[in-house]
């Protein structure tokens, strides 16, 4: 097969292909490069006329990508089931884009879930679009623990990066209330090394002490650094109708809490949540069907490390936040210093604490010092973590956290958050959704403006 | 005349190359077994007592109560119970078991042991004892059954050998446990060999409350006040995550030094995984 001698294969991404381009499409798919090594990619436009047409004068086009709609439900202990769950956050997704949405116009859809409990293990993805308008589109679950719903809005940035969709639904969803208390415990902790670390005793809140003893030993952060976080995510969290834990606490109240797994008290853990989220992505060439105002999904970064945590070097940092927030920074074209507020995940106190560090907001040991100061408080630091109250108040239904992190940037990118809660001048606000203790992470790049 | 200590939790006496090991828990008058220790943990330490003390032990003639397979994978010693095909010839030790909580290892042909009783006895509180035998039947039961995070039989016995006596690979001047597949570069890793020290130092611990312990604990977490697991770290470099010893009231210090003995961990579907416990050095 003849190609165009200014296009190299690996960036090219024949796309909805037509007929006449299947080879093609086939021969550049089965090379299986679309993306370069950040991230950056590649593409022709959409329909067959124009992809001919750039066959006869070709020249590169980078798709870029935004966010047309966003929605979830409130995040708590639901009377819904997985089915009633899904189709509310998806009919608040479609009700949030600004001109009429059709879900069949949907080309491919990822859905983040651990299926907690084992209730629909199987079909989890094509059971829910089923009940949400999306029947017939092609559907699969997305599993990396925590980091579900993170590595599903991955997957569908890439579908429409690569070239092969232009309407994409990421979403995520998970129940975890409905379980006896013994069947949910049983659950817990199911994301670890589970040959190793459980029989060791560890869930994750053990997983998650260890790692803020260690941190209080090698850097001389306390225990009321992380009080201080507990507090603000709760403070941030107050307003947001979403939040599974809308309540002020005292410094005083979660300093003293009741021990889990020392030396993290019942304030440093998050909920154990229900609830779900729908994000909705479309390709710069039909964004303009959908809305005039967008918000640009930038990049993506992704990263793993060793499941268990003596397996990896360091326990006071997660090397593939490291990696995620590098590789979705630089693809960005963005610093730390650019972001004006970050969703992190703060499954416990301590996460987002050693969070600030490895996503370039604080220095290397510095994150105790960084929350002690109040620098991720909404509109009085110098970036705002969690105004959705992060996973600590917000709530974390495993599944559907790394996306409705993203459906808070979407709202506060365009203002349309509660006004009480509004982080001002947001112009750029990334997610950060950890799978496990660390094993995996994806972190994304939002913002007003397209990347230059 | 013999010689009496205390070996890895347990009171031992030691004469003639002999060995009486008994628990140092007594519940009405009677020698009984500590909350994470049976005839199976036990018999491990005496083995490797031996071995410390210079025998060469490769076989053993064991009792019904102790699992012949947890001896091999923790000592390496086999038993006619293990495999039917080992001849009776090399079987040159044997375990016999008291009607309590105690064993004598000796060589097949002894027939008359002489020990000092051993010293250090305590009283095992009554509701503790009555709780935790409790708790460790239900846990044995076949009806108790893992819901959601489960370490299946064949999974536990593939990882035996690395989790119970400390094996370990050794490839490029590293040491390697819990024991990997590949390296980098793709290439298969040598199976196990060598053993990690006993010996390894407190890097971070924690304590989990009943509330937070996992399911597999849930009945005997609320009787022990939680559950305490410390992450460590060997001489050789690995690290590991281990639970303490139910039996030791121990408030951790990062530094602190510890030594390892086969415990119980759980039991599901009938079957008792044992695991090591970290104890604190006495040195």
């Amino acid at each position: 097969m003849n190609f165009p001698s200014s296009l190299q294969v690996g960036q090219l991404a024949p796309l909805k292909c037509p007929w006449a381009l299947h080879c093609l499409s086939m021969f550049v798919a089965g090379n299986g490069a679309f993306l370069d090594s950040t991230g950056a990619s590649y593409g022709f436009g959409l329909k067959k006329d124009r992809l001919n047409q750039m066959l006869v004068l070709p020249r590169l086009v980078m798709v870029d990508v935004a966010v047309i709609g966003a929605g979830q439900t409130k995040y708590g202990n639901h009377q819904l089931g997985l089915k009633g769950m899904w189709a509310e956050a998806a009919e608040n997704a479609f009700a949030s884009v600004d001109q009429d949405f059709d879900p069949r116009q949907v080309d491919e859809a990822f859905i983040g879930s651990v299926a907690f409990g084992g209730g629909q293990l199987g079909n989890t993805a094509a059971l829910l679009t089923e009940h949400s308008g999306m029947e017939g589109v092609p559907v699969r679950r997305v599993e990396n623990a925590c980091a579900s719903s993170g590595f599903a809005l991955r997957d569908a940035w890439m579908a429409i990066k690569s070239g092969q969709a232009d309407v994409v639904v990421a979403g995520g969803i998970e129940k975890m209330n409905d379980l006896s208390p013994e069947r949910k415990r049983f659950w817990l902790g199911v994301s670890g090394d589970t040959e190793w670390e459980r029989l060791a005793g560890l869930t994750f809140p053990g997983t998650y002490a260890l790692m803020a003893r260690r941190h209080f030993h090698e850097h001389r952060s306390t225990h009321d650094d992380l009080v201080h976080i507990s507090v603000k995510n709760h403070m941030h969290g107050f307003e947001n109708q979403q939040a599974h834990l809308q309540k002020q606490v005292s410094f005083e109240k979660a300093a003293s809490g009741f021990m889990v797994a020392d030396p993290l008290t019942l304030y440093d853990c998050c909920p154990t949540s229900d609830g779900a989220s729908c994000v909705i992505l479309a390709a710069d060439h039909v964004v303009r069907q959908f809305t005039d105002d967008p918000v640009w999904l930038r990049s993506s970064g992704a990263g793993s490390d060793r499941l268990a945590l003596h397996d990896r070097p360091s326990i006071t940092q997660l090397v593939a936040t490291q990696k995620a927030s590098k590789s979705a920074y630089s693809a960005a074209g963005i610093t730390a210093t650019d972001v004006d507020l970050a969703e992190v995940h703060d499954c416990f106190t301590v996460a987002e604490m050693i969070a600030t560090e490895d996503l370039g907001f604080a220095e290397s040991g510095q994150g105790g010092m960084f929350a002690r100061d109040g620098r991720g408080i909404r509109n009085e630091g110098s970036v705002c973590i969690n105004p959705s109250g992060g996973l600590k108040s917000k709530g974390h239904p495993l599944g559907a956290t790394g996306t409705g992190q993203a459906v808070e940037v979407f709202k506060q990118l365009r203002g349309s958050v509660e006004s009480e809660r509004q982080v001002r001048d947001a112009q750029i606000g990334i997610t950060h959704n950890v799978g496990g203790s660390g094993a995996t992470c994806a972190v994304h790049v939002f913002g007003r403006d397209r990347n230059e | 005349m013999s010689d009496s200590s205390q070996w890895k939790g347990y009171l031992i006496s030691y004469s003639n190359d002999s060995l009486l090991l008994q628990s140092p828990y007594i519940h009405n008058d009677c020698t009984v077994y500590g909350p994470d220790s049976d005839s199976t943990t036990m018999a491990v330490a005496g083995i490797q007592y031996l071995q410390n003390q210079g025998h060469h032990i490769t076989a053993i003639h064991l009792t019904e109560s102790i699992d012949a397979k947890v001896i091999f994978m923790s000592t390496s010693v086999d038993s006619p119970q293990r495999n039917e095909e080992l001849p009776t010839a090399t079987v040159d030790w044997q375990v016999i078991e008291g009607e309590e909580a105690t064993l004598v290892l000796s060589q097949s042909d002894a027939e008359h042991f002489e020990f000092d009783e051993p010293t250090g006895t305590e009283i095992m509180d009554d509701d503790l004892f009555n709780d935790m035998n409790a708790a460790w039947e239900h846990e044995c039961s076949k009806q108790h059954v893992s819901q959601g995070a489960y370490v299946s039989q064949s999974q536990y016995l593939e990882g035996g050998t690395a989790r119970l006596s400390l094996a370990s690979q050794s490839f490029e001047g590293q040491i390697i446990w819990p024991p990997r597949q590949m390296d980098s570069s793709g290439n298969r890793l040598p199976r196990e060999e060598g053993l990690l020290s006993d010996r390894a130092t407190v890097e971070s611990w924690t304590k989990l409350s009943a509330a937070g312990a996992p399911s597999e604990f849930s009945l005997r977490a609320p009787i022990l006040g939680g559950i305490q697991t410390l992450l460590v770290k060997f001489d050789e470099g690995p690290r590991g995550v281990f639970l303490v010893c139910d039996d030791v009231d121990y408030s951790p210090t990062i530094g602190d030094q510890v030594e390892f003995g086969v415990r119980r961990i759980y039991a599901q579907e009938g079957l008792i995984r044992y695991g090591l416990k970290a104890i604190p050095s006495l040195n």
